[in-house]
């Protein structure tokens, strides 16, 4: 597969009578965008808003974020599977309008929290405080199920994703980056010295909520399968997921995936990448053996000689993750697990959620549990209650000058088990 | 015939249309301190006892199924469910319960035990199938 990401350089976004591109500049017709996401009958209201860098403006609850792009060469514009016909992804030129993205919200249930601060402490600690952010706020017609809830503001994001990335149709790419991968035994002929290492990708897949989706299905619904790299760079996977607010993986970061794009830059020079392997994370125990089995099979199959695992959430998660290493290092496989911690305000206390002897090598995106404050906004795009429920932690929490403390565990991409945010890591 | 389950809930809007429950009068954890004593008696450990996200473990309402027979004790069901009280009170030592949104969670709680009921439901029917 050849897939070449052309990066459009935007520096600034402004609402006007026509979407379009010119000198670095995104011109978004606010109208064209309700217009278009109106014509879904689930839809009761839609409201768009622009938030920069540096502005005193707080985004919550943010449900998803995601980078508006184009097919301009080969077949599968959009998200084939959910809002465009299916076709196979990884192929072809895309344009993308680099530092710009689509971030939704509308609060499906109260206690979402998922902030966006575009300013001070609260910026340091999320990615999309540095993103352009056109701010698509859903709010459905009375009555929906829960579940129709949902698949309408996460569809509805897309939408406007797609729709905003038509702007980059003609402009000119200031970077092109090319992801080429052909199949394994190919690879392999290639590069016969060097390593072979799989990539496993865990997804929440528990139900409302709590989903993600590969071409438009349910991860709930599959057993653990290989996908190509490109695949993903190109928009086959999207998040459902609206709860696990630091350490979900968004849309965006899917199409951006850093575990993914760290490995292809090492293809070929101290690895042979040969794949992605895309788990989910089940709800029972007998589930859970039976995805970790499974992957650790296909790892197995590939004949691959080390494995990155990244998970996605905290709690049982943390049981997939480690029976996944341990199979894994059982077989002969390296395994380095990339995972947040759970340690603590004093970040003292024991990180995961499970433990297994064979995880030895642990790279950690960051403490869910440290505490920052965040001053009062200038501005809020989304809900005055969800800033009670983020406010709500624990008594004195909330400052007498309209600061608060939270948990990073509120703030959207803190922690991101996929490597895609601001911390570091130190080795040890 | 597929395994029978019991529903080991504190959670108001789950119904015994979805089986047998057993309903903790008390918190979160007195569910999870319930589960982990039926899992000593021997009852299988279906569900996970702990949700996949920081924000489930300050919900007021939990569900968690079991199996409704009794045989030996499983390593495995005693290890999970105590690393996950262990997490619980780690997880949540200076955290209130969000009681303001109780109805969400109790909604959420009922979606996602529907879920595993499914799940538990498609590995039962394949285990039997293959029986056949």
């Amino acid at each position: 597969m050849n897939l070449e990401l052309r990066k459009i350089e935007i520096k600034d976004v402004v609402f006007g009578e026509e979407t379009g591109v010119k000198d670095g500049v995104l011109t978004v017709c606010k109208q064209d965008i309700i217009n278009e996401l109106m014509e879904d009958v689930n839809v009761k209201s839609i409201k768009v808003d622009i938030a920069k860098p540096g502005e005193k403006t707080r985004i919550i609850p943010v449900k998803d974020v995601i980078q508006p792009r184009i097919k301009v060469e080969g077949k599968g514009n959009g998200f084939p599977g959910v809002t465009s016909e299916m076709v196979q992804l990884g192929s072809g030129k895309v344009n993308v309008l680099d530092g710009v993205a689509v971030v939704t919200i509308g609060d499906i249930v109260g206690f979402q929290e998922g902030v966006i601060d575009m300013w001070g402490e609260g910026a340091k600690w999320t990615p999309f405080s540095k993103t352009l952010n056109i701010v698509v706020d859903i709010e459905p017609v009375e009555g929906l199920d829960p579940h129709t809830h949902e698949a309408t503001v996460r569809v509805a994001g897309l939408r406007a994703a797609e729709l905003i990335g038509k702007a980059g149709k003609d402009a000119e790419a200031s970077t092109v980056d090319r992801y080429a991968m052909d199949d394994i035994f190919t690879e392999t002929s290639k590069y016969p010295d060097l390593p072979k290492v799989a990539y496993v990708e865990m997804l929440i897949s528990q139900g409302l909520l709590h989903d993600g989706y590969i071409y438009g299905v349910n991860s709930q619904k599959i057993l653990p399968t290989l996908i190509h790299p490109n695949e993903e760079l190109d928009g086959a996977v999207i998040s459902g997921n609206c709860v696990a607010a630091c350490d979900k993986i968004t849309t965006y970061q899917h199409q951006n995936n850093s575990a993914i794009l760290d490995l292809y830059n090492r293809h070929g020079k101290d690895i042979n990448f040969v794949g992605v392997i895309l788990t989910p994370e089940l709800t029972t125990l007998e589930g859970k053996f039976r995805t970790c089995d499974y992957t650790a099979k296909l790892c197995k199959t590939l004949g691959v000689d080390g494995v990155v695992v990244s998970e996605e959430g905290y709690g049982n998660p943390d049981s997939d993750l480690l029976m996944i290493c341990k199979r894994l290092e059982d077989s002969g496989i390296k395994t380095v697990l990339i995972t947040d911690e759970c340690s603590g305000w004093d970040g003292m206390s024991q990180p995961l959620a499970d433990t297994t002897p064979e995880a030895v090598a642990v790279i950690s995106t960051g403490n869910v549990s440290h505490v920052v404050e965040l001053e009062p906004a200038d501005r809020v795009i989304g809900s005055a209650e969800a800033i009670a429920t983020l406010a709500g932690g624990w008594e004195g929490c909330l400052q007498e000058d309209g600061s608060m403390v939270c948990e990073l565990n509120a703030v959207i991409g803190a922690t991101s088990e996929i490597g895609y945010h601001n911390l570091t890591v130190e080795l040890y | 015939m597929e395994q029978a389950f019991v529903v080991v809930t504190n959670n108001p809007v789950v119904g015994k249309d979805l089986g047998e429950i057993m309903v903790v009068d008390g918190s979160f954890e007195d569910v999870l301190l319930k589960v982990r004593d039926l899992v000593y008696e021997g009852h299988q450990l279906i569900s996970h006892p702990i949700g996949a996200s920081m924000r489930m473990l300050f919900s007021p309402y939990r569900s968690v199924l079991v199996g409704a027979e009794r045989s030996e004790t499983k390593e495995v069901y005693a290890l999970t469910i105590e690393s996950s009280i262990d997490t619980f009170r780690r997880s949540t030592a200076n955290r209130n319960v969000d009681y303001v949104n109780a109805d969400d969670y109790a909604r959420i709680d009922l979606e996602l035990l529907k879920e595993a009921i499914k799940e538990h439901g498609i590995i039962q029917r394949e285990k039997i199938q293959e029986v056949q």
